[in-house]
């Protein structure tokens, strides 16, 4: 064939596989979101309606309790997955940061088994520590509570916290905080004033990712809480099946709510997040 | 000489340094994980259930795990976890190639399709599990909707009622989630590789396919190696999927260790023989990322030439 | 002052010895440049005495202070690295000034002394720009601006010209020198390139393999070295070495013929002891085109291998008794591959080693 049309012929594969591949990624989510500003009815309708008839934001007034049916709390489940994302994703980072300077820095003994066991932590699944842990945490009063959940994502998401940040410290020369120390820093001077500053981009992504992390859990939190002292939003989703039938609307209006930080924080982080996958697993 | 020297001391002084910078993360660690998993130990040896506290304190030696060798479903459910980890992980690496190779070679909206593929990473995976059983719904899903007003067929699927479509589906659920994780580290290889060893393999006379098999694969293959652990990670993740889509049923056909360990903890309240099950999952996690952390390391390796 | 005394400094990585006892004592203003070959333990004995590295036997002392215990900051001294860790984040001013800074200065004395800095640097067009909007050479000037704003007790360079390209190098080494006739400050400069430190040093000391092998001035080095390994180390092309043995007062080469011992050595010369005899390719001249016509000499009739003319000169390939030579010859004039000259050698100026030590058998 002339290699001119089989490029061309190439190049319209290449895009035809590559829309293909963004319906598949885009389109469910897309349908949810849709369905959050469609009433129940039009959901269930038979045979499908496909244009959607009425558009409206009742579904989101219902949830958030200005209508005359509040069956969930949702502003308590989101205002709870708000604090409890936000203080465990403080607190992981703070001991991320200091462990993965750790790594990073530093030579001692055990370092690569510390490493190793740090990752292996991480791997226990959610529903095998959730066994222990409710038992535990029932003794120590710390079922539904705030504090009880931060504490186990802080400890979820401090390895891959601390693998991520050292490799964003890795890639500062080491000479940088040897010269500020020449010049007349403490290694904690060195530390604040030249490399914190350096990776304070990447270990903002490593904070993003965190807080994901703990914002969209839901294996540990279905067990760790009860009412509304403490539900996140994940646990809150399924408020919607314990009946027998489903609030299709409903749940995508507060799949809604659930997805729309997460995904702006993709926006923000994308770049850096890939920086620190990449640089912490093979420049390590 | 001079053991006790003020430089001896102020020397292992420096040595110390790390251990307390990565203390706080150990201690976490040792509360939230280590601690309850030598409880969770202790209580696979008890015939412990939620309702009758005193069975803690009763030995029953092994006969939580010797029980579970002759439990049917249970070995069903590992043999279920095992297959549907193995299917899902090569699955999305290969998926995850493919889309790497095709970005990779758009030159145009390249940057918006990456971010565009990094979304279902962000997604939760109770709303993944959400999302597809709301797609895979046989009565109002926009799968069967869809095939129905095309007539490519006239009654509704039972997606997640069938056996293998209850699978399919989950696997499916789990592949659109976490596939973007491969893909996007393959893309970054892909992106970060050196132009000059594949054009030296072109002049060297290989076709594209041996330039592929022999350049660029070998260059990306850490790039995989990475996502695979991050993957292994948290593999256990799928239990939220599958929780929602179908919840271990119908009658057990998708269940999984760990929605299994879930029925039978907490729904049965056999917190003993729940907990000898978890400790089994724990095992296949970690063989399952000490695998690939293995191969992660050897190519870091590799790629550095030395440590 | 700031004399710098190196007091049997070693130097452990785990069980491997990276620098075996050293004492070294530096002068208040001198400019003292440790050379070697890579690997030698250069790097390591500076960040010593930066207090970079950990001492693992032995002191160091600045200013007639032990320092062992001090951190870098308060051992008064400045550093300019490799490749220049100038901090990305701050633009050339801030780096200038953050020493300054951290030691809690009023900003006008510090702006002052960065504009005096960079004024006798000529970076005073750059001050707010960053690093990475920086040629290599401005990035370096700025390296040494940041260590001379400080006024320290001492400088210490670690090979602060590798990454530079050859001219560069040659002008940023005239400004080196330059800085320090005008600051006199004690400097430490590690190189593996002898020519600079022929150039800069007032002292130069040769390591080799954790150890000092020769502290001189360069003339010293040059002319009297002490070993074979400073020998060939010192001087570019490198000195030749003849092996022979010692056999009726002259030296045998392995083709049987002989050369006369030179002079200098001729006390310590036994007979039967196997030796180098070290010459510099500028001693190898054909006869009218060499340096030194006059004094003791000998003269072989050589054929030239290869010939690479460089203008004025041209450095000659040849073999004597077996063994592959450089000579030069002096002049404008062409030769020619297979082209047989005579030569004459400069004995007067040739050295004598001994083949199992290396040690130099000059009398001294
Ligand atoms: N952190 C370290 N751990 C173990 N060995 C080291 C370490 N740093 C240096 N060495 C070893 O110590 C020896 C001296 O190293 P040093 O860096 O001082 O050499 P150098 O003379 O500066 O060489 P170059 O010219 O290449 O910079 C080398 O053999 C090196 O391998
Ligand atoms: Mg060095």
């Amino acid at each position: 064939m002339d290699p001119k049309l089989r490029r061309q012929l190439g190049r319209i594969v290449s895009w035809v596989l590559t829309f293909l591949l963004m319906m598949i990624i885009c389109v469910p989510g897309l349908w949810v979101v849709l369905t959050a500003f469609r009433p129940n009815a039009e959901v269930l309708a038979k045979p499908a309606v496909w244009v959607p008839q009425v558009l409206s934001l009742n579904n989101f007034a219902k949830i958030f309790g200005f209508a005359q049916e509040v069956a969930i709390p949702v502003p308590a489940y989101f205002a709870n997955s708000m604090i409890i994302a936000l203080t465990s994703t403080a607190i992981a980072l703070l001991i991320g940061m200091s462990g993965g300077y750790a790594f990073a820095r530093y030579r001692f003994r055990f370092k690569d088994g510390l490493f190793l066991g740090l990752m292996l932590s991480r791997t226990v699944p959610g529903i095998a520590l959730s066994l222990p842990l409710f038992m535990i945490w029932s003794r120590l009063g710390l079922i539904d509570t705030k504090p009880g959940l931060i504490i186990v994502y802080v400890a979820m998401n401090v390895p891959f916290t601390i693998w991520l940040i050292d490799g964003f410290f890795r890639q500062i020369p080491i000479e940088l905080s040897e010269a500020a120390m020449v010049d007349g820093c403490t290694r904690w001077q060195a530390f604040w004033r030249i490399e914190f500053p350096l990776a304070r981009s990447g270990i903002a992504s490593a904070g993003i990712f965190a807080f994901l992390t703990s914002w969209n859990e839901y294996a540990l939190a279905s067990q760790l809480t009860r009412s509304t002292y403490s539900k996140t939003l994940p646990v809150g989703l399924m408020d919607f099946t314990s009946q027998f039938t489903i609030d299709w609307a409903g749940m995508s209006a507060m799949a809604v709510i659930i997805i729309i930080p997460a995904l702006a924080l993709t926006f923000i982080v994308q770049k850096h997040l890939i920086a620190g996958l990449t640089f912490g697993g093979v420049k390590g | 000489m001079a053991r006790y020297s003020p430089k001896r001391l102020f020397r292992n002084r420096m040595n110390l340094v790390p251990f307390l910078l990565l203390l706080p993360a150990f201690m976490v660690l040792a509360l939230v994980v280590v601690f309850p998993l030598g409880f969770s130990l202790y209580t696979s040896f008890t015939p412990y259930r939620l309702i009758r506290p005193n069975t803690l304190h009763v030995w029953i030696g092994l006969r939580n795990y010797t029980d579970l060798m002759g439990n049917g479903d249970f070995w069903a459910a590992f043999g279920r976890t095992v297959l549907f980890l193995t299917i899902a992980l090569n699955v999305e690496f290969l998926a995850g190639l493919g889309i790497a190779l095709l970005i990779s070679r758009i030159t145009w909206g390249q940057r918006t399709l990456r971010t565009i593929m990094m979304f279902p990473m962000m997604f939760s995976p109770i709303l993944v599990g959400y999302q597809f059983k709301f797609v895979f719904n046989d009565n109002i899903g926009i799968l069967n909707n869809a095939l129905q007003a095309l007539h490519l067929s006239d009654g509704a699927i039972a997606w997640l009622v069938d056996r293998n479509l209850a699978m399919f589906s989950i696997i499916f659920a789990e592949v659109w989630m976490s596939t973007s994780v491969f893909a996007i580290l393959l893309l970054a290889g892909l992106l970060s590789m050196p132009r000059d060893p594949v054009e030296a393999a072109r002049v060297d006379g290989c076709n594209p396919w041996q330039v592929f098999r022999h350049i660029t694969l070998p260059y990306i293959m850490p790039f995989a190696y990475i996502a695979m652990t991050i993957r292994s990670l948290d593999v256990a993740r799928a239990y939220d999927i599958v929780h929602v889509m179908t919840g271990g049923g119908p009658a057990g056909r998708t269940e999984l260790l760990w929605t299994l360990i879930a029925r039978t903890g907490y729904n049965n309240a056999k917190m003993g023989m729940a907990n000898a099950m978890a400790y089994i999952s724990i095992l296949l996690s970690i063989a399952f990322t000490y695998f690939f952390f293995r191969k992660l390391i050897a190519a870091r390796k590799f790629m550095r030439g030395a440590d | 002052m700031a004399e710098i005394v190196l007091n049997k400094l070693v130097k452990n990585y785990g069980r491997t010895r990276a620098v075996h006892g050293i004492d070294l004592s530096i002068a208040h203003q001198e400019f003292v440049v440790l050379v070697g070959p890579s690997g030698c333990g250069k790097s390591t004995t500076l960040r010593m005495i930066a207090g970079l590295e950990e001492i693992s036997d032995g002191t160091v002392s600045i200013g007639g202070a032990v320092v062992n215990e001090l951190p870098p900051r308060k051992r008064n001294i400045s550093m300019v690295f490799q490749n220049y860790a100038l901090y990305p984040h701050m633009n050339v001013r801030e780096n200038l000034g953050f020493g300054l800074k951290i030691a809690g200065q009023p900003a006008a004395d510090i702006a002052q002394r960065v504009d005096e800095a960079a004024e006798i640097l000529g970076l005073t067009e750059l001050l707010e720009r960053t690093p990475a909007e920086l040629s290599g050479g401005q990035r370096q000037r700025v390296a040494m601006g940041r260590a001379i704003v400080r006024k320290p007790a001492a400088f210490l360079f670690d090979e602060p010209l590798s990454n530079l390209d050859a001219k560069l190098r040659g002008q940023m080494r005239a400004e080196i020198k330059k800085l320090h006739q005008s600051v006199r400050t004690t400097v430490v400069y590690v190189t593996h390139d002898q020519i600079e430190a022929m150039t800069l040093a007032d002292r130069i000391v040769v390591m080799r393999a954790g150890r000092i092998e020769q502290v001189g001035t360069p003339m010293e080095v040059y002319n009297h070295p002490t070993s074979a390994f400073v020998a060939t180390f010192i001087g570019s092309p490198p000195m030749n070495m003849l092996p022979g043995t010692i056999s009726g007062g002259a030296v045998r080469l392995a083709d049987g013929s002989a050369l006369p011992v030179p002079e200098r050595a001729a006390d310590n010369a036994r007979e039967g002891q196997e030796v180098l005899l070290g010459i510099r390719p500028d001693d190898i001249s054909p006869v009218g085109h060499g340096l030194s016509q006059d004094g003791p000499g000998a003269e072989l009739t050589l054929t030239v291998a290869i010939a690479e003319p460089l203008g004025m000169e041209s450095l000659i390939f040849t073999r004597i008794a077996g063994q592959e030579v450089q000579a030069k010859l002096y002049g404008p004039r062409m030769v020619l591959p297979g082209e047989e000259l005579v030569f004459r050698l400069a004995l007067d100026r040739a050295h004598l080693f001994d083949a199992a030590s290396g040690a130099s058998l000059e009398a001294r």
